[in-house]
Parts: structure tokens; C-alpha cells; sequence
């Protein structure tokens, strides 16, 4: 056991040596990229002298998980990602600290861009900065396959896209979640979900990473991706042959920052928040490599030439219900993946073969063209279906489903995911046979 | 024995059952098998299991008509370039995170540089990346050398006699190898056929690149990693992955225990030059495969320096920008991976041996629980061990570090350390397999004690077999990503595959960086490949042989 | 069974800058059991193993019934070979060891069958047949690898130290009958070793090799009583070499003045050259035919060397000698030791052998 002694007090000595200790740190977990959190680090570095900002760079699911396992002794002092999911999360099991903000800062920044509320309404988070959701596009690619670049989120669902579109998972980006929910609430459910599911089927993959959808959009494996506005504009700004555009009817999400509860350096904290929300903080963004939307609507004047700005923009003119978003968030990001994300190929070539039959009657001249037209509408309507209503998609027990370890979670994702498969392929045999009569 | 089977509980049985209880336990807290019946009532998982052995046996097949050649080329045909054969061959296991999955994107995909060709010239596309069929692609091109180097070990052990036998018998060629060569090489090829199947079904990186989602490795990760949700599911998945890998160990195990390997040693067969035709067609094949099994390396290193390459066959821009950055702006990425890395192998190394040689040679009781702790690395995602980490050793302080281990940088050695080890265990088990036990009793006759016998005798032979895993620990550590992400305490402290992962978050600074870093992983691994042939080539063959 | 006649045509090859073989030529007649003797890395392995077609050589042509092979790799030329080590397959049991060659031969099923249990229980080993090689004693080992060779019923058996792992009765034993198995089979057998009672026991004839060369070749008495190196004295069984000058040459007698300055008078029954006399020759005396007197004793023997005992073992059936004389030892078995005085060290002894004995070497 001498052995292990040596062995830990040498461990011992590596840790102290490699461990730099500073009077004044604030430490600071992102999923933010790197030109972001290292252009604030510099800002607020300069503005305090003697204070170190640590940045602990982690993916969002990760960083959550990280704030949640070190509880018991948080080593972070702020909270700062885009996905609003994550910080609710995080208010709900109690580990964000609520603080007001002086009120020359917030008397700047409006409580609401168009519908969406802006700041947590119990101070426990802030959004500092807002990101529109929208379309880019490969300008060599749309060009190559001879496409029209798209415009509105239905364009999603034409069959001229097939096989060209790329997203990312609602279950794996919060804000991908808040595109999903701003179709479902601006077209209603049944209708939404028939969106949804004809673009599902439309898409040539769907990703894990919210990143993985500009990175496919840049490198010309897809055409068009759904990606949040700063994804596009960064690339358009690096030279990327792509273009970006916000849809008429967009969702404008809040990127967030959080003071950690129990945090070993809540001053530092504090005055990194007041910082970000402040007009020095705030006017970083307009950097052609950051590309994000400030919160406080007067400082557009002072920004760059036809930098969109969201307290302008028409955006979507609906009124954003966020309790009913998040109430049913769990419910409509697993349906999601039950139907479309894990089901993709059968989706994809349910609406493959839907088009199929579509082109077989356009150009068919058969005497049965009635009865296919009839098959094929009704293979549309089985691949636009949403195993669930509304109603239950709040219900009390649905929901609760998703958050305890009963068995009732498991039994409705079975159910959707069976009845999804059983609904594609009958729409595939469907239309398969109205080609057949078609020709 | 207590020693090491303590530090095994520690940090990694330990921290996985306290993540992995989640899976047993109902609301209450109380033991329940509930969770893994509706596992197996569910279609889509009862699909993804089906998908995760059907990848991990094809990926196994077709490696192996890739590996095993390329082994036997490599041990008994003497040509040029061979040393430069042996270290290619272990770069596709450096494919880096992201990028290499871009990279290979940019060269395979659907608008990649080979279907720009082909649409070119033939107005048709093959879609290599789609679906299974491009998951165990890549998984093939990725994972063969792990059954390449254990074969190759196990291959050049063989007592030439064995095949002269043969040969003098009226056995020749593909017969002759049926026959004889390939039972004989058999712990070898099994032991790297099992990590293979192993690594695949645990493998993540690959189907989530390839946006498939249907196989339990990224089903479990989608799950445990989905903001907000808790879901039971993902540990259920865990460790039924756990049992699975843990099931064919043993069914290996049992197969390899049935047969009486051990030999003693004659020297090898010495490596007989080709000539003419043969020569050619082992160039070739030799090219083919490494080729192909390369080609994400070219696309990262192109994808190194362009600026601008979208939808085109070759890069529209090229810039050195991305080397300044993280050669001259952001060094610490380097450093760091190096220092992490080789004191983790070096460990692996040292616990290896000491673990297999307990395994093989003693019998004292409990060392086969000392071995199923050791294996259960190999069958358990990094995010469970990194989250067990957080969970376990975040409450206390390290002794002498004030501070939690979880904020140094050490707790990135020790998940390196744990998650390679199997690696090491199983590479000196299979050397030390084929050690001739009087080898060693002659040695103790002669008044060396156990100790001694340990370091003078046993400890040179399978130095080779050492190195190999010890190499295999350093290389797979170096681009290690999973356990990485969640535990690396501050951005300093980041190795490589971290910063790769911060540069591709980044559309401006972008993949072009990360391919950079990419590009240095791969260098850093092949470098230190070729000097291990080099330096062990000498005494005893090249670092797979002995 | 058939038998092949195996020539070797100048032979020669070489590792770097060592010769292994050099410039070898020899004939092996059908049926014969031909040895290659000689100490290790006097290339006799490397031999037997261009003869199986493992090393090719670097020049020289083998004939295998007079038909040049070797352009013809191992497996096709058809001539059966036990290694050192026997090289049993561990995989594979006993009878899938010896079936091993005659499935490479496409033989039925039942025949095979058949085949594999006569080759057992040729050498004894019936009921062993399911049981893996690891499971079998070394001596059974030995003979599973004679069976698995001979069941092929080779051209010819090569044979490389198949004696050296067993231990000394167990050797005896095999090598009685490995006698009987070879003369009943008539096979042509070439034996690889550096045991020269095996060799002297086993052989038809005899190539005794030094580094690469061959440098003595005939039948087991020639080699043993007519030695024409000192090499070969020396090597095959125990000598005692004499340098000396011929001092006179007579009538089938020569006497030679020793460098110890001994004489030695030696028989030949071809007179020797004219002008032999003041030639330098080198003689060899064997152990056993030197027999001992005390210093009074008369006896008939022409050759008389007083010495004293050096050291002496009793063996049983001889008594072994050292004996000082003319500051040299001189070995002396002296044979069936019954009855006879036993000399002690120290003793003042006369060592008494017949010019007969005494053999010319060069």
C-alpha cells in the first residue's frame, strides 16, 4: 500500500503544478463557438482587470448533465448557451440563481421580440442576444441539381426538394424544437404535423448535431438546411458559396445566460451578465464571425448595413403560446423521433413513392387515373399522420410519462412508432398501386 | 491483486453501476426488471439490436478479408515499404472525430469528390454513405486493423515447422493457410475479430455521422443525452450493450480455452522476399486497401488547407490560416493530447501486464472478476464511464490537489487509462498466451522468484504484444471523444478531439482548424507508430511480431 | 513401398556470407538409410531441408530418381519428413494429424480410414486416435509423427533429429526400431544428426560434415575405423591422435616418431609409397584397443607407451582411462573389465595396443 501513497501524492503534485490559481475567475460553461466565448473572454478581461474568465466548452446535453452531476459542489459560475430547453431544464431542478440585473441594463432591452418573451420572467436566465430561425442554402449545389432556392417552411414539403433538405433532430436542438412548435401552433396541430411529416419524408438526413446541418449545407452534401440565422450568416461571411434567408413566418429564439446556483465566484458572475447585457457586450455581436441579433433595438443604428434586425422583421404574426411549448415539449420532441427521426427510410420512401405515383398521373393517360388519384391521396394522408391529437399531447399523464420511470412512456412510443410503420407502409402499397394503375 | 482489483472498482466498476443502476430500479428505488422487459417489447429496439449484430458480424467479415491478407503480407512476404505498410495500416483507427467524418463526406458522400466523378463521367452516383450499408462501410474501413495487428502477433508466433509440415505433406496455398495457418493464428484473429465486434456494436461516431440512428449504440446516446429527459431507456441499453460484449468474451474465451495453444518458441518464420507477379498483386492489394481505408485522411488533410470546398471535386480555396491558428494561437490542444495520451498507454501498459499475468498464470481467487472488470471498458460508452466520474469524484478532494479530481486534468488519464485498458489486457493476454509456462519455471528453477522471473524472462517475450496494445491505447486515447467532451474541466486543459470539437461548432473559424488538428492527431500517431517499429524492429521484429 | 534414389549435384548455399552448404555432391541409392552426421551449423539440416525443397539452393541441382526437382516446390515432391520438434499440429487430433496427408491426396473416406489406423498401429499407438497431440507423451508424439509421415507412403523419409527430444532409453528404443521400420520398409531414408552412435547404429552409409562440406563419406566401419580426417577421429567416437614423422617404412610396417617423441609402429596392408620415410602423418589410435599392463607385464603387442593413470570411470562393460605419457593422455577403455586388476590412480601402468590398431589418418 506504500506504493499507492507514492502514487497519489505524486498525482498529488502533477495537479497542483498544472492547477493555476487566480484571485478573480469566472468560470463559464458554453456550447458557444469558440470566436464567440474567446471575443468576450478578451472584452471582459479588458474591462476587468484582474478577473480570469475559464471557459469550459461543452455541448449543451453535455453541459447540462455537467451543471447537474457537480451540484453538490458546482465548479461553474455561468450558464451561457443558445437552446432555451436547456435552461429550463435547469431552472426546473433548482440550480440557477435567480438575480435582477440593474435597471439602466434592462430598461433597454423590451421584454418581448414580437411574441417570444426574451428574459426568464423569474430573472432566473437572460437571453442577451436572438437568433432567427430559417433556410440556407449551397448556391453550387442548388445550381448543379437546377433547383430554385426555397423560400417558406411549406417549401419544405415539395417534391421538387426530395431527397436535397437536411435538419436537425428537435429532440437533439432546442431550437430546432422551436421551429417544430412555431409550425404546430402557427398551421394548428393536425395540419402541422401534415407539414412536418411531408418535409420529414422530404429530407435527405437528419442530423444529430445542430452543427452537422450547416456543415452538410457548406460542404454540398444537401442542398438546403434549416439552421438557426447565425449558422448561415457566419458561413455567407466566410465565404462559403451559400445564401440564407428567414421564411416569412419565423421563430426568433434567445440565446441565454445563466448564474449558476452555488457557484464559487457569484460577483464575477454577476458582472459577466451585466457585461454580456450591456451596451459594450451587446455590440460584439454585429462581428461578421458571430452574426447574432442584439436584444437592445436602438443599437441597429449603430450596426453594420442590412444587418437584419428582429424588432423590424414580420415575425410570423403569431401569438406564441411558451407555456404550451414547454408544457408539451417531452411529448412532441419524442413523437418527433418516434415517427419521423427513427423512421426516416420508411417515411422517405413512403413520400417517394407517393411522388412517383403523382408523376405517373400527370403524365398518365390510363381510364383508372380517378381511382389512383383517390389511392394516392389517401397514401398522403396516412403519411401525414399524427398518432396523437393536441389534447393528449398536454395530457396530464402523457407528460408526466416523460419525466418518471413508469412503464407508460415506453407503451406510447411503441404505439407510435408501430402505428407510423403501419401508416407508411400502407401509404408506399398505396401509391405504389396507383402508379401501377397510372401506367 | 487487492491492489489492482481496488483501483479497477474504483473507477470503473463503481462509477458505471452507479450510473447504470438507473436501469434496475423503479420510481421507489427499488430493484425491477421492468425497464429491460419493455426493452425487448419494443420494435425499434428489438431492430436496433438486430442492426447492432448484423453491423458488428458483416464489419467483422469483410475486415477480415481486408485484414487478414494485409497481416499475412506483412509477416511472412519481405518487400519494400513494408514498415511503411505496418504503420498506414494503423492510421484508419485515428479517423478524428467530426472531421474525419466530413472529411470522408467530402471524398464518399452524396456530393463527395468520388460521386462528383462519377456523375461526371457516367451520370450515376453510388450511394456509399447511406443507410447500414454506409455505416458498416465505414465501420470496416475503420476498425480492420484492430483484427490486423492481433492476427499479425498471433500470425508470426506460429512455429515455421507447423507449415513446413504441411507443405512437405502435399498442402500448399489457400489449402495450406485453411488448414494450418489460420487455426493456428486463431487467439490472435479471434482476439481482434472480438474487439472489433465489440467496438462496433458500442461504436457512436460512425452511424451518427452517417445520420443513422437505429442501432443501440446511438439509440443510447440519443437517449441519455436528450435535454431534460431522464430516460430509463438509454441505461437499459447500456448495459444490455454490457452483456452483450461481455457474453461473446466469454463464449470466445471459452472456445480459445478449448485448444492448447501455447508453443515454444522456434523463432518465426522468416519473411520470404516476392517476386515478380505475386509481388505485384501484393503491392496492389496492399495499395487497394490502405487506399481506401485512407481516404478520409486525404479528405482531412486537403480539408486542412482549403478555405472554401463545397460541392466541388477538389477545394475551391486553399489558406495555411488554420495551421497558424492552432499551431501558433491555440498550441495547449497539442500539448496537452501528448501529455494525456502517452501517460495513459503508459499505464495501460503497466496494468495490462500485470493483470494478464495474474489471468494466465495465477490462481488466485477472484482474478476472473479481476477480468470482467477489466473488460467492461471495452462494452461501456464513454458518456456512462464520464458521467460516473462526475458522480463519484466530484464530492471529494483529491489528497494534496485541493480540489476535486473532476477539476484536474488527471481525471482525463484516468478515463483514457480505464477506457483503453481492455486493449492492453487483452493484447499481453494473448502474447503472454503463447509464453511457454517452463519458460518461466526454468527460470524460477534457476533461483529468479516470481518477481524476477515476471521482469527478466516473462516480460521480454511479450514485450511486443505489450507495445502493440499499448500503441492501439495511445492511438484510440488521441482521438477520443465521448468521455472527453464531459469531462475536460476548463478549455485549457482541452486535448486534440476537444478542440476539434470546439472548431467545429464554429462556421467561421470552421472544419478547416479542426481538420488542421486533425492532421496533427494523425501525424502524432503515425510518428509514433513508425518509431515503435523502428525501435523494437531491431530486437525483436517489428512492434506486432515476437 | 517405393524407394527413390536421391542424387545431389554441387550443392551449395549460402546465408550472407556464411556458407552453409558448399559444393556438396552425393548419391543416396534406393532403399538405403543414408546419415548426414556432423556437429550443429555444419549445414546437414539446411541439407535435408534443400532436399524437402525448403531451402532452395544457390547452385548445385538435386535428382530425385534421376530427375532434376529443384525448380519442384515442397508439396510436390513427395518426400516425407519428421522434424526435431515433430510438428504436430495442436489443433488437430492424432487422427486428423496423420489423415492430414493422405485428404491432401483426395483418398476415399474409408480409406483413409483404414490407412491412418494400419499407421497406428505400425507404430503402436492404436486407440490414441482422438486424443490431441498435447495429450500424448513425447515418445508417442515421435511415433504420431513417423505414422503421419509414413502413411503417405513417401518417395523417400527424411529424418531431422528425430531422436533428440526423447530421453536416453526412450532413444534406445526408437532407434531399434526405427531400424526395423526402415529395413522392412525399404524406403530411402536420410537421417539428420549429431549423434554418431545413431549414426553408426542406423546407417547404410555415412556423410560426416564440417562447416558446409561433406569431409568423409562411407559405410559406418570405414567411418569408424578408417577415419581420413582428423575431424572425422575425432568426432566419431573417442581418438587418440598422434602427429608424427615416419621414421622407417618397411615391410607392411611403418614406425613413426611422434612429437611427443614416442614411437609408434603401425600396419598398413598396402605397402606405402616409396620415400615415405621423413613424411609427416597423422595416426589415430581408439580407446578400446589399447590395453593396459603394470609396468613388469610382457605381452605379444608390437606398440608399448609407459604412462601413469590420470583418471579412470568404471563403466561396467569397459573401464575408461586417462593415462599420462610423454605428457599427453592417452585414452584406454579397457573392455569386460571382470576379473581383470583394476589400476588405481597414480599407478605406473604400460599401454599396449597392436600396429593394426593403429590407424593413418593422413
Amino acid at each position: 500500500m506504500n506504493r499507492a501513497a507514492v502514487l497519489s501524492s505524486l498525482l498529488a503534485i502533477f495537479i497542483v503544478a498544472t492547477t493555476p490559481l487566480f484571485a478573480k475567475e469566472v468560470v463559464i460553461v458554453t456550447s458557444f463557438p469558440k470566436e464567440l466565448f474567446e471575443t468576450y473572454k478578451k472584452a471582459f478581461e479588458a474591462k476587468n482587470p484582474g478577473t480570469k474568465v475559464i471557459i469550459n466548452s461543452k455541448q449543451t446535453n453535455a453541459g447540462v448533465t455537467y451543471i447537474r452531476e457537480t451540484k453538490t459542489r458546482p465548479e461553474a459560475d455561468i450558464f451561457w448557451v443558445s437552446a432555451p430547453d436547456a435552461f429550463q431544464t435547469l431552472k426546473a431542478d433548482g440550480l440557477l440563481d435567480k438575480y435582477s440585473p440593474p435597471k439602466e441594463i434592462m430598461s433597454r432591452i423590451p421584454a418581448k421580440i414580437g411574441t417570444f418573451p426574451i428574459h426568464d420572467p423569474d430573472g432566473s436566465y437572460f437571453g442577451f442576444a436572438v437568433s432567427g430561425y430559417g433556410l440556407m442554402w449551397n448556391k453550387n449545389y442548388m445550381q448543379a441539381h437546377k433547383l430554385p432556392a426555397p423560400k417558406e417552411w411549406v417549401d419544405l414539403a415539395n417534391s421538387r426538394y426530395y431527397g436535397h433538405t437536411v435538419i436537425s433532430a428537435p429532440s437533439r436542438s432546442g431550437t430546432t424544437h422551436l421551429t417544430v412548435e412555431v409550425i404546430l401552433q402557427a398551421y394548428g396541430w393536425d395540419k402541422g404535423w401534415a407539414l412536418l411529416l411531408n418535409s420529414g419524408g422530404n429530407m435527405g438526413a437528419i442530423t444529430e448535431r445542430s452543427f452537422g446541418v450547416p456543415e452538410a449545407v457548406n460542404s454540398g452534401q444537401y442542398g438546403i438546411g434549416v439552421v438557426i440565422d447565425f449558422f448561415g450568416l457566419s458561413a455567407i461571411a466566410s465565404g462559403q458559396p451559400v445564401d440564407f434567408a428567414y421564411p416569412s413566418l419565423t421563430s426568433v429564439v434567445p440565446a441565454s445566460v445563466g448564474i449558476v446556483k452555488g457557484g464559487p465566484n457569484p460577483e464575477s458572475a454577476k458582472a459577466f451578465v451585466n457585461y454580456l447585457l450591456g451596451e459594450a457586450g451587446q455590440m460584439v455581436l454585429f462581428s461578421p464571425e458571430i452574426a447574432r441579433l442584439p436584444v437592445i433595438p436602438e443599437l441597429y443604428a449603430k450596426g453594420p448595413k442590412n444587418y437584419p434586425n428582429p424588432f423590424t422583421m414580420k415575425l410570423g404574426g403569431l401569438d406564441f403560446n411558451n407555456r404550451l411549448s414547454s408544457g408539451r415539449r417531452d411529448v412532441v420532441n419524442s413523437l418527433y423521433d418516434h415517427i419521423i427521426t427513427f423512421r426516416h427510410r420508411e417515411l422517405k420512401e413512403a413520400w417517394g413513392t407517393i411522388y412517383r405515383a403523382e408523376e405517373a398521373i400527370a403524365r398518365g393517360k390510363g381510364k383508372d387515373l380517378a381511382q389512383a388519384r383517390n389511392l394516392v391521396a389517401e397514401a398522403r394522408k396516412l403519411a401525414s399522420q399524427a398518432p396523437i391529437n393536441d389534447k393528449k399531447a398536454s395530457d396530464k399523464d402523457v407528460v408526466g410519462a416523460f419525466k418518471s420511470k413508469s412503464g407508460l412512456k415506453a407503451e406510447l412510443e411503441t404505439e407510435w412508432e408501430k402505428l407510423a410503420r403501419a401508416n407508411y407502409a400502407k401509404a408506399k402499397e398505396l401509391a405504389e398501386k396507383a402508379a401501377g394503375l397510372a401506367r | 491483486m487487492a491492489a489492482l482489483l481496488a483501483l479497477l472498482v474504483l473507477f470503473i466498476l463503481y462509477p458505471v453501476v452507479r450510473v447504470l443502476w438507473v436501469s434496475l430500479s423503479d420510481e421507489e428505488g427499488k430493484l425491477t426488471l421492468l425497464h429491460f422487459a419493455n426493452f425487448f417489447r419494443r420494435p425499434l429496439f428489438r431492430e436496433a439490436l438486430w442492426n447492432s449484430l448484423l453491423s458488428g458480424v458483416l464489419v467483422v467479415l469483410f475486415g477480415s478479408l481486408m485484414a487478414v491478407p494485409l497481416a499475412y503480407f506483412s509477416v511472412r512476404y519481405e518487400f519494400r515499404g513494408k514498415i511503411l505498410l505496418q504503420t498506414l495500416a494503423t492510421l484508419p483507427l485515428v479517423i478524428p472525430p467530426f472531421v474525419g467524418a466530413v472529411a470522408l463526406q467530402l471524398i464518399l458522400g452524396r456530393s463527395g469528390m468520388v460521386n462528383l466523378l462519377l456523375m461526371r463521367w457516367f451520370d450515376w452516383s453510388v450511394p456509399f454513405m447511406e443507410g447500414l450499408t454506409g455505416v458498416v462501410l465505414v465501420q470496416t474501413l475503420h476498425f480492420f486493423p484492430f483484427i490486423m495487428l492481433n492476427t499479425a502477433v498471433s500470425l508470426s508466433n506460429i512455429d515455421p515447422s507447423m507449415e513446413e509440415m504441411a507443405q512437405n505433406m502435399g498442402c500448399r496455398g489457400l489449402r495450406l493457410f485453411g488448414r494450418i495457418t489460420l487455426p493456428l493464428m486463431l487467439p490472435g484473429y479471434i482476439a481482434g475479430s472480438l474487439l472489433t465486434f465489440i467496438r462496433v456494436i458500442d461504436d457512436l461516431g460512425t452511424p451518427l455521422m452517417l445520420n443513422y440512428k437505429n442501432l443501440l449504440a446511438p439509440q443510447a446516446y440519443l437517449r441519455i443525452t436528450t435535454i431534460g429527459i431522464d430516460d430509463v431507456d438509454g441505461y437499459v441499453i447500456c448495459v444490455i450493450l454490457v452483456i452483450l460484449s461481455l457474453v461473446s468474451l466469454a463464449a470466445a474465451r471459452k472456445y480459445l480455452g478449448l485448444a492448447e495453444y501455447a508453443t515454444v518458441q522456434r523463432g518465426a518464420v522468416a519473411a520470404r522476399p516476392v517476386h515478380g507477379r505475386k509481388r505485384f498483386l501484393v503491392l496492389l492489394f496492399c495499395g487497394l486497401v490502405l487506399g481506401i481505408s485512407l481516404l478520409p485522411h486525404m479528405g482531412i488533410f486537403l480539408l486542412s488547407f482549403s478555405k472554401v470546398w463545397s460541392f466541388s471535386i477538389l477545394p475551391a480555396t486553399y489558406t495555411l490560416d488554420n495551421y497558424t491558428e492552432i499551431l501558433f494561437r491555440v498550441p495547449h490542444f497539442v500539448r496537452n493530447t501528448l501529455l494525456y495520451t502517452i501517460l495513459a498507454a503508459g499505464l495501460d501498459v503497466i496494468l495490462g501486464a500485470a493483470i494478464a499475468f495474474l489471468l494466465l498464470r495465477s490462481r488466485i481467487w477472484g482474478r476472473n472478476l479481476l477480468d470482467a472488470i477489466a473488460t467492461l471498458p471495452l462494452a461501456i460508452p464513454g458518456v456512462v464511464l464520464a458521467v460516473g466520474y462526475l458522480r463519484v469524484f466530484h464530492g471529494w478532494d483529491f489528497p494534496g490537489a485541493g480540489a476535486p479530481l473532476t477539476s484536474t486534468w488527471f481525471i482525463l488519464v484516468i478515463a483514457y487509462t480505464m477506457r483503453r485498458l481492455p486493449y492492453t489486457v487483452r493484447a499481453s493476454y494473448a502474447a503472454l498466451q503463447q509464453v511457454h509456462v517452463s519458460l518461466e519455471e526454468s527460470a524460477q528453477n534457476l533461483g529468479a522468484n516470481r518477481l524476477k522471473t515476471f521482469y527478466k524472462v516473462t516480460l521480454p517475450l511479450i514485450t511486443g504484444g505489450l507495445v502493440a496494445g499499448g500503441l492501439i491505447a495511445f492511438i484510440t486515447s488521441s482521438v477520443e471523444l465521448s468521455s472527453t467532451i464531459m469531462l475536460v474541466p476548463r478549455f485549457e486543459l482541452g486535448p486534440i478531439s476537444y478542440g476539434i470539437y470546439v472548431y467545429m461548432q464554429s462556421a467561421a473559424l470552421g472544419r478547416g482548424a479542426g481538420a488542421a488538428l486533425g492532421v496533427v492527431a494523425i501525424l502524432l500517431v503515425s510518428l509514433g507508430t513508425y518509431l515503435t517499429h523502428r525501435v523494437f524492429g531491431g530486437r525483436a521484429g517489428s512492434a506486432f511480431r515476437v | 513401398m517405393p524407394a527413390a534414389e536421391i542424387r545431389l549435384e554441387k550443392i551449395s548455399k549460402r546465408y550472407g556470407d556464411l556458407w552453409a552448404v558448399r559444393e556438396i555432391t552425393l548419391h543416396i541409392k534406393r532403399g538405403e538409410f543414408y546419415t548426414f552426421l556432423g556437429p550443429s551449423g555444419c549445414g546437414k539440416s539446411t541439407l535435408l531441408r534443400t532436399i524437402a525443397g525448403f531451402v532452395s539452393p544457390d547452385e548445385g541441382t538435386v535428382y530425385l530418381d534421376g530427375a532434376p526437382v529443384n525448380h519442384i516446390p515442397p508439396w510436390e515432391r513427395d518426400v516425407g519428413m519428421v522434424f526435431q520438434n515433430y510438428a504436430l499440429w495442436p489443433h488437430l487430433s492424432v487422427f486428423e494429424n496423420v489423415a492430414f496427408g493422405l485428404r491432401e491426396r483426395k483418398i476415399p473416406r474409408d480409406e483413409i480410414q483404414r490407412q491412418v489406423q494400419q499407421a497406428l498401429e505400425q507404430v503402436g499407438l492404436q486407440g490414441t486416435e482422438r486424443r490431441r497431440p498435447s495429450q500424448l507423451s513425447g515418445g508417442q508424439q515421435q511415433r504420431v509423427a513417423l505414422a503421419r509421415t509414413l502413411v503417405i507412403q513417401p518417395r523417400a523419409l527424411l529424418l531431422d533429429e528425430p531422436l533428440s527430444n526423447l530421453d536416453a532409453k526412450l532413444r534406445a528404443e526408437m532407434r531399434i526400431e526405427l531400424l526395423k521400420l526402415q529395413r522392412d520398409l525399404g524406403i530411402t531414408t536420410i537421417y539428420v544428426t549429431h549423434d554418431q552412435e545413431e549414426a553408426l547404429a542406423l546407417s547404410t552409409r555415412i556423410a560426416v560434415m564440417e562447416s558446409g562440406r561433406v569431409v568423409q563419406e562411407g559405410e559406418p566401419r570405414e567411418i569408424y575405423e578408417q577415419p581420413r580426417e582428423k575431424f572425422v577421429a575425432e568426432f566419431v567416437g573417442k581418438s587418440n591422435l598422434f602427429i608424427g614423422t615416419v621414421a622407417r617404412a618397411g615391410d607392411g610396417i611403418i614406425e613413426v616418431k611422434t612429437e611427443e617423441g614416442l614411437t609408434i609402429r603401425a600396419a598398413f596392408s598396402s605397402p606405402l609409397l616409396p620415400g615415405a620415410a621423413g613424411k609427416k602423418v597423422l595416426l589415430n589410435i581408439r580407446p578400446e584397443a589399447i590395453d593396459l599392463l603394470a609396468p613388469g607385464e610382457e605381452a605379444a603387442r608390437l606398440n608399448r607407451i609407459a604412462g601413469k593413470v590420470a583418471a579412470l570411470a568404471y563403466q561396467g562393460s569397459f573401464v575408461e582411462y586417462e593415462i599420462e605419457a610423454g605428457g599427453r593422455p592417452i585414452k584406454a577403455n579397457v573392455i569386460n573389465p571382470k576379473g581383470k586388476r583394476l589400476f588405481q590412480r597414480g599407478e605406473e601402468v604400460a599401454a599396449v595396443f597392436d600396429p593394426k590398431d593403429v590407424a593413418l589418418v593422413s
